[in-house]
């Protein structure tokens, strides 16, 4: 075979960007195929469903080997939710229906083992190597520097800042950080590699031999009981790459703006041996990442990809090494990082148990698909010829910045969730997502609005636990009912800043309507509508606050008197006898019937003026008029 | 297509470029009337063409980087035009990349002072600009030897200084860990004025150049510096004296032409009536050194090399003529491998040859044998040189640990038996070794022709030592007895210095010069 596919892989490897035309068209397949094959990305690309349907039809043409591949091909037409439909009908027939964690986690008799690379793109003004700043977005090719360029005669200028965020990562991972490191260059051809060497941390990184802890609440499989230590071998610094981007015919525009900008390489060791334990470790590792501000954004933005190696072993003998091991390259979410291993596991699985032999070799997934697919072998790898670079001086890293950053690094995840749970009342759960949610951003809006709520309130959280334990649960679910409406794009978005601001909804805005909820000033329903007149910009643009909007339009909740609730329940009593007539007897075996009396008191909310009932205390009073005077009468009328 | 310059090759060609292109055209034909006369008073300075000049091309001599202009002006440049009023003069022909030793290895060109004679190389054409006299100093880059050699070569005098002192930002890399600056004159003077000038500035944009701290800390401890805290000797009233010359013993090598050897022996003498005192010493790792160099150099060369691929700047190869490679018809690729069309193109033999050598010591297979052996030797050699030199290393920590300034002892087990101890310690300790620049007087041209690549890396020798230790080395010409065979009547005389003494290496073999004349 000619090592045309080097070329071709090292963007598999590199980039994870799949069926492209250029690569595709190196691969000496016929040129009709290589065409037809090489069209599928523009669709991936243009819109979310069609790739989702692009995907599925796909399934079946590489998973089969028989005729079903041939039917596979006109389904493309068929309607996508028709389509979904029929394949879960299918699958459901085939009893392949996808079971929640328990039973694909363990094959008896085998031993899974996994290890985890994670590279994420450090949070820093400049690129590792020059003064040229760091942009997502910027127009393509505004932040380069000779050095990026790899300009004849330029050098590389380490830019110290960038030390910070990678230092906080690796005090989050609980490294031991090395007071001396070094970068060495890793050769590989490819145009978006302008030197032809990636500089990385491969003989003396930074940081080594740390450890993450992860609790059952981290997602864990339930067969790692309370917990488990991952330790990571090491982390290291290293250089991003160009983004390539394909461009119709024989064309490939490069955007050298990422050149050079500042990625950590986590490696941790083989201690993982469930799927979903390693997926958890991904998140994990997401939200340290976030909590410690050492990284841009997770794995959703593309901020950070993780390559898995995976092997198996049979558990008869504890003795045995570990099996040959497969590289997994690429996995950009956490349900493709255990569906990945899943799939690899079991596959290696049957190749043993067909009596072959596993090769180590580098292998790729796509989401949504069945199994891994071989990239290249053993001889088809690449040798990076490693080599300290001469022109970078070691990194000398004192203990005074060290311990600096470790005492000024604040409160890390796990002990966040702990205070949560603990003082707040969430469910583990609710506390998790909490800290997940939005990069870290959302909890950290959480603490001004506790802030903010303390002094409104005038009070600390022990006196008031019922208060912050509501704006715990608005943050979390209400706030998301804003966002929930899938047809527009404009509110998906809630604008929260990580210094813990909210654009769409002030930190201010939500601790008022809280505060007036909490107060009874206003009720539950007023307060949700306040918090869409909030979304929708109406506070400050029509009413100058929260208050104001209340006052305005006359939504302060002017409670019922004892009368008048005694009044209304006179109403909505008449003519409702033999409901009454349920309450008889009901100090017996018989249960209170709490139904009827719901349906009761929703006739007081509809006779009255809503706003200014408060269901609870309704629901009392028609309690106790029902107990000491309806159903007396009752018994009255029918003397 | 090439340059105009090799389409009418002239027989002495030094000058590629020239800031006044009518000029430099004049003088590469030859035909038009001489250039106006030059302004005596300033620095005519010519730069070899691996060192920036925003407004020339900088082209390595190497066909991939055709045309291509380095868009700013490197440090050292733009430092002797500020600070001595140098007017830039021209770029300069050279081995393609840095690598060579005649520089032949061009597509401008083969450049030679004597007819049919090497001129040396990689830096030939800097070295020729100054023996014919069309520059007062130029600017080269040595490696293993790339500004001794022409300079013994041409009967001129060439400087390499330690390696930190200027700055390499703008100059296009060979092997950045050996890479130093350095300059070639007809005398010493110009250059000493030069290194004065240039030698307390830190460049920022260069990470390898010394910070302002060490270089004080550097020059509080050594002599003849502008700023340096002790009296230097007057050299023009007290000669040599108090002065030790090392003669390495390991150099008196089998290659060694009986001439070479001969004008060694004389300069020898000289020093001596000057007052000096010359002692054979011994640099156990001589051997190992040539052959770390050629792993260390090519490996480094390699990896510098890989950035050109004719994309964001240089020559890449057009796809017209790739019909053997159809299913990639607008391909720079061969065969389907990246690049390789371009760079099959665009590199010649000498630098394919690097770049296979540098791969392969690199390779995961080979890395342990010989690139983790080569730095090893690497060490052993600087040590060698340390324990030789009366002075210490400055960027060394401290190895006495009670900061005492006591003699240690040498170890001797590795020494040659034929070298007299001084005192229990070990032997005498010196200032300045003295070598051969080169092991013959510049070979003739078709004899290199008939030379394997390794014939010419053994050329190299006397030089790679200084290199791979950092250390300062000064070649300056020397008489050879007359002869019938071999009319070529001068050689180069090496002088090497602990690192940062080069200011005194400076003064010292000025000294030196001076008496020979």
């Amino acid at each position: 075979m000619s090592r045309i596919p080097t070329a071709a892989l090292s963007k598999y490897l590199l980039q994870g960007q799949v069926s492209r035309q250029g690569c595709l068209r190196l691969t000496r397949t016929p040129q009709i195929s290589a065409r037809a094959i090489a069209l599928r990305p523009a669709i991936v690309s243009s819109s979310h469903s069609r790739s989702l349907h692009t995907q599925t039809a796909e399934t079946p043409l590489s998973s089969s080997s028989s005729s079903s591949s041939a039917a596979a091909a006109p389904s493309n037409h068929v309607p996508l939710r028709k389509q979904l439909k029929d394949e879960a009908k299918k699958a459901k027939a085939a009893g392949k229906k996808k079971k929640k964690n328990a039973s694909n986690q363990v094959v008896p008799g085998w031993e899974l083992t996994v290890g985890i690379e994670i590279h994420a793109q450090l949070n820093t003004a400049r690129k590792l190597f020059s003064e040229a700043t760091t942009s997502s977005n910027d127009e393509s090719n505004r932040h380069v520097a000779y050095f990026d360029l790899a300009t004849p005669g330029s050098q590389p200028h380490f830019q110290k800042e960038t030390l910070i965020p990678a230092l906080r990562a690796a005090l989050a991972l609980n490294c031991d950080v090395q007071p001396v490191s070094r970068f060495d260059r890793k050769h590989y051809f490819h145009w978006d590699q302008p030197s032809g060497y990636q500089i990385t941390q491969y003989y003396e990184p930074f940081a080594r031999e740390g450890r993450i802890i992860l609790q059952p609440r981290d997602g864990i499989a339930a067969e790692d009981g309370d917990g488990i230590e991952v330790r990571i071998q090491q982390v290291q610094m290293e250089q991003d790459t160009a983004k390539t981007m394909a461009q119709p015919g024989e064309m490939h525009w490069i955007d050298f703006n990422r050149t050079g900008v500042p990625l950590i390489e986590i490696i941790t060791r083989p201690d993982i041996h469930h799927p979903a334990t390693a997926a958890a470790l991904v998140r994990k590792v997401q939200i340290l990442l976030n909590a410690v501000d050492a990284c841009v954004s997770g794995m959703e933005a593309g901020g950070l990809r993780a390559d898995v190696n995976v092997s198996v072993r049979r558990t008869d003998d504890p003795n045995a090494p570990l099996g040959t091991r497969t590289e997994i390259k690429n996995l950009s979410s956490f349900k493709a990082v255990e569906d990945a291993i899943i799939a690899e596991r079991d596959r290696q699985i049957a190749v043993l148990e067909a009596g072959g032999v596993i090769d180590g070799e580098t292998r790729g997934w796509s989401i949504g698909s069945t199994e891994t697919r071989r990239l290249r072998g053993k001889e088809g790898e690449v040798d990076y010829r490693y080599m300290p670079d001469p022109d970078l001086l070691p990194v000398v890293i004192g203990d005074d910045l060290v311990n600096h950053l470790r005492e000024s690094m604040g409160q890390l995840p796990d002990a966040e969730v702990d205070e949560l749970t603990e003082v707040f009342g969430l469910t583990a759960k609710d506390a998790l997502s909490l800290v997940a949610l939005d990069n870290g951003a959302r909890v950290e809006y959480f603490w001004r609005v506790v802030e903010s709520l303390q002094s409104k309130l005038g009070s600390t959280i022990s006196e008031n636990p019922a208060c912050f334990q509501l704006a715990a649960n608005w943050i979390l679910h209400e706030l998301g009912r804003l966002t929930s409406n899938p047809h527009d794009e404009s509110a998906q978005d809630l604008g929260f800043t990580s210094d813990g601001e909210c654009r769409r909804v002030p930190v201010d805005a939500l601790a008022d309507i809280l505060l007036f909820l909490y107060q009874h000033k206003i009720t539950a329903k007023v307060a949700k509508e306040l918090l869409w007149v909030v979304h929708r910009g109406n506070v400050p643009d029509q009413y100058a606050s929260v208050a104001d909007a209340i006052e305005t339009e006359n939504m302060w909740f002017h409670e019922l008197s004892e009368e008048e609730y005694a009044k209304l329940a006179d109403q909505a009593i008449e003519g409702q006898e033999d409901i009454v007539a349920q309450f008889v007897d009901t100090t017996g075996s018989k249960p209170y019937p709490q139904g009827k009396l719901m349906f009761l008191v929703g006739r007081m909310m509809r006779l009255g003026s809503e706003e200014r009932i408060d269901p609870k205390n309704a629901e009392g009073v028609m309690r106790r008029l029902l107990q000491e005077k309806y159903v007396p009468a009752l018994g009255r009328a029918e003397e | 297509m090439l340059p105009e310059a090799e389409k009418d090759t002239p027989t002495t060609i030094s000058i590629i470029e020239s800031t006044d292109e009518d000029q430099c055209l004049h003088r590469r034909s030859g035909r038009s009337s001489p250039p106006p006369p030059p302004d005596a008073s300033r620095i005519r300075l010519a730069v070899k063409d691996n060192i920036a000049a925003q407004g020339l091309p900088t082209t390595c001599a190497s066909r991939i980087l055709t045309g291509h202009e380095v868009p700013f002006t490197a440090t050292i440049v733009a430092q002797i035009e500020s600070r001595l009023g140098a007017e830039l003069w021209g770029k300069t022909n050279m081995d393609e990349f840095g690598m060579g030793t005649h520089s032949t290895n061009t597509p401008y060109g083969s450049v030679h002072l004597l007819e049919g004679r090497s001129a040396g190389g990689s830096s030939g054409g800097s070295a020729v600009a100054v023996g014919l006299g069309q520059a007062t100093v130029a600017l080269g880059t040595d490696t293993g030897g790339s500004i001794r050699m022409p300079a013994a070569y041409t009967n001129t005098v060439g400087f390499k200084p330690s390696y930190g002192m200027l700055s390499r930002w703008g100059v296009v890399p060979y092997a950045n860990s050996l890479d130093t600056v350095g300059l070639i004159a007809k005398e010493v003077a110009p250059i000493q004025e030069i290194i004065q000038a240039v030698c307390m500035e830190h460049d920022p944009k260069d990470p390898t150049s010394l910070p302002a701290t060490v270089r004080e800390r550097c020059v509080a401890e050594r002599q003849y510096y502008p700023s340096s805290r002790s009296t230097a000797p007057d050299l023009q009233a007290q000669g040599l004296r108090g002065l030790t010359f090392g003669l390495p013993i390991e150099y008196n090598i089998e290659e060694l032409s009986p001439r070479i050897k001969e004008g060694w022996m004389q300069v020898t003498d000289k020093i001596k009536e000057q007052g000096g005192r010359v002692v054979p010493v011994s640099l156990p790792s001589t051997k190992s050194a040539l052959s770390a160099y050629y792993v260390i150099a090519p490996a480094e060369a390699a990896s510098n090399l890989s950035k050109y691929d004719g994309i964001r700047y240089g020559k890449r190869a057009s796809a017209s003529d790739s019909a053997e490679d159809s299913d990639t018809a607008s391909s720079d690729a061969l065969n389907g491998i990246l690049y390789a069309k371009t760079r099959g193109e665009g590199f010649g033999p000498e630098v394919k040859r690097r770049i296979l050598l540098g791969s392969y010591t690199l390779s995961s297979e080979a890395v342990d044998n010989y690139f983790k052996q080569a730095q090893r030797v690497r060490c052993l050699v600087r040590r060698d040189f340390d324990r030789v030199f009366r002075l210490s290393n400055p960027l060394l920590e401290n190895e006495h640990d009670d900061g005492s300034n006591e003699q240690q002892q040498f170890d001797l087990s590795d020494m040659d038996e034929s070298v007299p101890l001084e005192s229990k310690f070990g032997p005498t300790q010196i200032d300045f070794l003295l070598c051969p620049t080169a092991p013959t007087t510049p070979p003739k041209l078709s004899d290199i022709a008939k030379q394997t690549p390794f014939d010419s890396y053994m050329n190299d020798v006397f030089t790679v030592p200084a290199s791979l230790a950092g250390l300062p080395a000064i070649s300056i010409p020397m008489a050879l007895p007359k002869s019938e065979e071999d009319l070529v009547d001068f050689g180069g005389v090496q002088l090497i210095g602990q690192f940062w003494d080069d200011a005194r290496l400076l003064a010292v073999a000025g000294h030196i010069r001076s008496k020979q004349q």
